[in-house]
């Protein structure tokens, strides 16, 4: 029965985890919300599904905090649309965080890989 | 979110719509036709207003929310680990217990000196001030002057506190009261609880004129069961008819801070009430009022005083046969030399310092738990940074979880301050004082507040170690080392250690704090009082309630003094005005001696005391030349005076000084004789000049009566027959104080007393919370090297090795912090060494802390004390330690 706890964590892990990925999508140039969320299920073989009110939020707080810029623009079917861009600082956040998120990766593994050598 | 523009909701909307419409494109180029790709698009971004409500709210409720989790977790926390919580919260409760009692009293007797009156902080007391700067009481006439001359205040009051007698002659109540100038509670601003306080028509200087009295709220609920109908009644005050016109209010105690009075009556009535001769009352030489005065608003204090010091001095000029040189100045409530705060102000400054080197041991063990429970915790707190937590975010919940421990012990804390508050009245010595001293011990606004600051700077201070080290974690080390306990410990341990190593300091310092003080008590107790309090019984009688005129009193200690005389197991009788190293000012006059020329500003205010014959035996204080007194030395006989050697020094060197002659109450006096010195006011006191002039020629209406009788055994013995004598002579009499004089000088000790018993009490408290913060330390370092003690092991080391070696790095820690403390105590100790009290009204003051700062014996005893709790405390998870099995050891996580 999943808890309150259980929840809360949840939501770190996503937000934690969102702006990892937006800040990825961002890598390859300047995009609007909606291509950053299509570009997350796409990339993420649809495993993520991204609830787009978060992502908007994730993005205002990823704006707030200097890692990207915001700035309207047209779309490429010409609607109105915000592009976001990455800074130099998101994208110094972004080898920091995926490097670190690589040796979690590495550590999670370990330890949850199949306990053979303690006997 | 700062330095850049804000972004609206409309804008944030905008983008919103904007998503919509580029979902439902793509929709629409599936194949999907508009209206149902823009109504899917819609449910996929879900609820919109939702969102914004999120985006308004992002900064605030975000905090919020964090602190709510924050809070959640924290109690969860708590309850998982109940004995880390409970020895945790105990400990706080205590240094905040401490702490807030000690404040309690500091805030009741310095920063709130008077209950009940409106705008305290424009309230100041006058004092006349003599020519070589002593601080004396005022008489009445100068009062008036002060009263009709000056500009720059909105009122001046004085009070004359004595005790009355309530009630019909023979089932009479004694209680404390003050005799009052008519505009005393307008000039306090105090209100009426019942019925009125004294009208305009009352602030009249007619003598007799005003038959009203005022009684307390707490004394209307006590006697008259706070019953309204009272009020226009007339009650029998010291025999005579008084109308009680109304009850003060609750808060109200009177004018002296610290002090409970019950009673009010116009100063104008003293003359009928208490047998003072009228023309005391228009004598300036009577100096018995306490003034206090209420500063224009917008006037500042030296304003006030400069208006003062040149009425004052013109006052001088003008009076000059009984007034020349004086002046007089105004200070600050309390700082008032009347009442029990001169004698509280020294101990309880030392007691805040002490309290705040607890609150300190309090905070290093606090912050030393934590640690603790951090370092078990890193592997949770480098997930949940892993996960995308900011380390602000764990530092917070390290601070949070802190706040709420030291919220529960200040709880817990604040429950117990109320019943430590009253100890300071159990710490009082037998006498008139006990009752006379309110300290108003329920935590109020004041007091919360303080807990609360306290309790804040506490959990910053106990949080700032383990907030220090989360802040600190590095990820990988820590995820890598799979919780192998040696590996990242160094700069953990580091700090570990200096919270040891000062606690240990701490506690040595509050130890030879405590020491000190109690060395020089007993020091002080030792001392020779000059005179044998043993076997002495005391007490006091104020006839003057009973309606005595002067004659009538010297009658009745005649006779009383006769008929305790042949009383089996009475070997000696004496009278006085004053009772030595009392509680009570000693009291003086001015005097002029034949043939010494004083220097101008000579103090010539000699302490003196009114005795009977039989005194100066009774106190077993010897005749060094000449002769006592005899019961011919009276009225019809030439004035008489007895000096002490130190005045016979003094005034007449290398001459003999009997048969010189001193002038003091407008006759001359001839010295027949030199007594001994003895002690008059402190047992510390360098002796002053002093000298006894005869009760039966000196006695005057506004002196005291102590009877003394000394006894072959037990001085309490004859207390029955006292009573009985008492009442053989008038059955209206009653015997109210009577105590053993041994206890009654007590008072003297009183601020040496409790500094020293307070001092133990911390002192113990303090090196419990040492000895509980060294154990605790040296257990969980025990249990983090386990495995290193294993291998040790594995690898040969005896278990006397690891004893030796565990041992060691807890006498090691301990060693380095009782160097600190050594040198921290000398400093402190040196500073609370010119913390002074007094007990005098002429503001004379002597050291709380009797004895040397630097008492090597003290120190030797502390270090060796505490290095063998060190000992204990390392011993046993030393011995756990090395009774582990290798195999076991190294299996462990």
């Amino acid at each position: 029965m999943p808890t309150r706890r259980d929840e809360s964590e949840r939501i770190a892990l996503l937000q934690g985890t969102l702006d990892l990925l937006i800040l990825r999508v961002l890598l390859f140039g300047s995009c609007h919300g909606q291509g950053i969320a299509r570009a997350i299920q796409r990339q993420s073989d649809e495993v993520f599904f991204v609830d787009h009110g978060s992502l908007y939020l994730a993005l205002q707080r990823l704006d707030e905090s200097g890692m990207i810029s915001a700035k309207w623009g047209v779309s490429e079917n010409n609607r109105k649309a915000r592009f976001y861009t990455l800074t130099a600082k998101g994208r110094a956040q972004l080898n920091a965080k995926t490097s670190q998120w690589n040796r979690l990766k590495t550590a999670m593994e370990s330890i949850l890989s199949p306990a053979g050598e303690e006997a | 979110m700062f330095g850049k523009r804000s972004r609206g909701v409309k804008d944030f909307s905008a983008e919103l719509e904007a998503h919509v419409q580029l979902e439902a494109d793509e929709l629409e180029a599936q194949g999907v036709n508009r209206r149902e790709a823009e109504r899917r698009a819609r449910v996929a971004l879900g609820n919109g207003q939702l969102t914004r409500e999120r985006f308004y709210l992002r900064h605030r409720a975000l905090w919020l929310e964090n602190l709510a989790r924050d809070f959640r977790y924290g109690l969860r926390m708590m309850t998982r680990n109940p004995a880390v919580t409970v020895v945790a919260v105990l400990t706080l409760a205590c240094g905040i217990a401490a702490s807030a009692t000690v404040f309690t009293w500091i805030n009741a007797v310095l920063l709130q000196p008077l209950s009940g009156v409106s705008d305290p902080g424009r309230l100041v007391t006058l004092e006349s001030v003599t020519s070589n700067g002593d601080w004396v009481p005022s008489s009445y006439p100068d009062f008036i002057d002060f009263r009709d001359h000056l500009k720059l205040f909105d009122g001046i009051a004085v009070s004359h506190p004595v005790a009355f007698s309530i009630g019909q002659e023979d089932h009479a109540d004694r209680v404390w009261g003050e005799f009052v100038s008519g505009n005393f509670f307008s000039v306090l601003g105090v209100k009426p609880e019942a019925g009125r306080l004294f009208l305009p028509a009352e602030y009249g200087d007619a003598p007799g004129a005003y038959p009203v009295a005022v009684i307390s709220d707490r004394y209307w609920r006590s006697h008259f069961g706070a019953d309204p109908s009272i009020v226009g009644k007339t009650i029998r005050i010291n025999q005579h008819e008084l109308t009680l016109v109304g009850v003060a209010a609750p808060a109200f105690h009177g004018s002296i801070p610290a002090t409970a009075f019950d009673l009010w009556v116009p100063y104008m009535q003293v003359a009928e009430l208490s047998g003072v001769q009228p023309w005391m009352l228009r004598d300036r030489h009577t100096r018995n009022m306490l003034g206090i005065a209420r500063l224009k608003s917008g006037v500042t204090a030296d304003q006030a005083r400069l208006e003062l010091k040149a009425l004052a001095e013109r006052m001088a000029v003008l009076n000059a046969d009984v007034s020349l040189g004086m002046s007089a100045t105004l200070i600050p409530l309390w700082k008032s030399p009347h009442g029990p705060q001169g004698l509280l102000i020294g101990p309880l400054r030392i007691l805040m310092g002490i309290s705040v080197l607890v609150l300190l041991i309090v905070c290093a063990n606090v912050a030393n738990l934590l640690l603790a429970r951090a370092t078990v915790r890193e592997k949770e707190f480098s997930a949940r940074l892993a996960l995308g937590a900011t380390r602000l975010r764990i530092v917070r919940q390290v601070l949070t979880e802190c706040l709420l421990l030291t919220g529960a012990g200040a709880a817990i804390g604040l429950a117990a301050a109320p019943f430590l508050g009253h100890a300071l009245r159990y710490l009082m010595p037998p006498g008139p004082m006990t009752v006379l001293v309110s300290i108003d011990t329920r935590p109020n606004l004041t007091v919360l507040a303080f807990t609360a600051g306290i309790c804040v700077i506490c959990a910053l201070a106990a949080g700032l170690f383990p907030a220090l080290h989360v802040s600190r974690i590095a990820l990988s080390t820590t995820l890598n080392s799979g919780g192998r306990s040696g590996a990242a410990g160094r700069p953990r341990n580091r700090m570990r250690s200096a919270l040891v190593a000062s606690e240990v300091a701490l506690a040595l310092v509050t130890l030879v704090g405590a020491g000190l003080f109690a060395r020089g008590f007993q020091q002080t107790l030792h001392l020779d009082p000059g005179f044998d309090p043993n076997h002495v019984l005391v007490n006091q009688f104020y006839l003057s309630t009973n309606g005595y005129n002067i004659a009538q009193r010297r009658e009745f200690c005649r006779r009383l003094g006769e008929r305790m005389q042949s009383a089996p197991g009475v070997t000696d009788v004496g009278y006085s005005d004053g009772v030595p190293l009392g509680f009570e000012p000693s009291w003086w006059e001015e005097l002029k001696i034949e043939g010494y020329a004083p220097r101008p500003d000579e103090n010539m205010n000699i302490f003196r005391n009114v005795i009977s014959p039989g005194y100066l035996p009774l106190m077993h204080i010897p005749m060094v030349e000449g002769r006592n007194f005899t019961e011919q030395d009276d009225l019809k006989s030439p004035a008489v005076m007895i000096v002490n050697q130190a005045f016979a020094q003094r005034f007449f060197p290398g001459l003999d000084p009997i048969g010189h002659m001193i002038h003091g109450w407008g006759t001359w006096f001839r010295v027949i004789g030199v007594a001994k010195d003895s002690k008059y006011h402190y047992l510390s006191e360098t002796t002053p000049p002093y000298f006894y002039v005869p009760f039966r020629q000196v006695y005057r209406e506004d002196m005291n009566l102590a009877f003394y009788v000394r006894t072959k055994g037990d001085p309490e013995s004859v207390l029955s027959t006292l009573r009985a004598q008492t009442r053989a002579i008038d059955p209206n009499v009653t015997v109210f104080d009577v105590a053993p004089l041994k206890e009654f000088i007590g008072a003297s000790l009183y601020p040496q007393k409790i500094a020293a018993s307070l001092m133990a009490i911390m002192g113990t408290l303090a090196l419990l919370l040492a000895a509980v913060g060294l154990y605790s330390a040296m257990a969980y370092s025990v249990v983090q090297r386990t495995q290193e003690i294993g291998v040790r092991m594995a690898l040969g080391a005896r278990p006397g090795n690891v004893l030796l070696m565990v041992v060691r790095q807890g006498l090691t820690l301990t060693g380095v912090g009782l160097v600190a403390g050594a040198a921290l105590a000398f400093v402190m100790a040196r500073m609370a060494a010119s913390v002074g009290f007094t007990n005098s009204a002429m503001g004379a003051t002597t050291k709380v802390l009797q004895g040397s700062a630097a008492d090597p014996l003290i120190y030797i005893g502390a270090v060796v004390f505490l290095s063998a709790v060190a000992a204990l405390a390392a011993y046993f998870p030393a011995r756990r330690a090395a009774s582990v099995e290798p195999m076991k050891a190294l299996r462990t996580e």
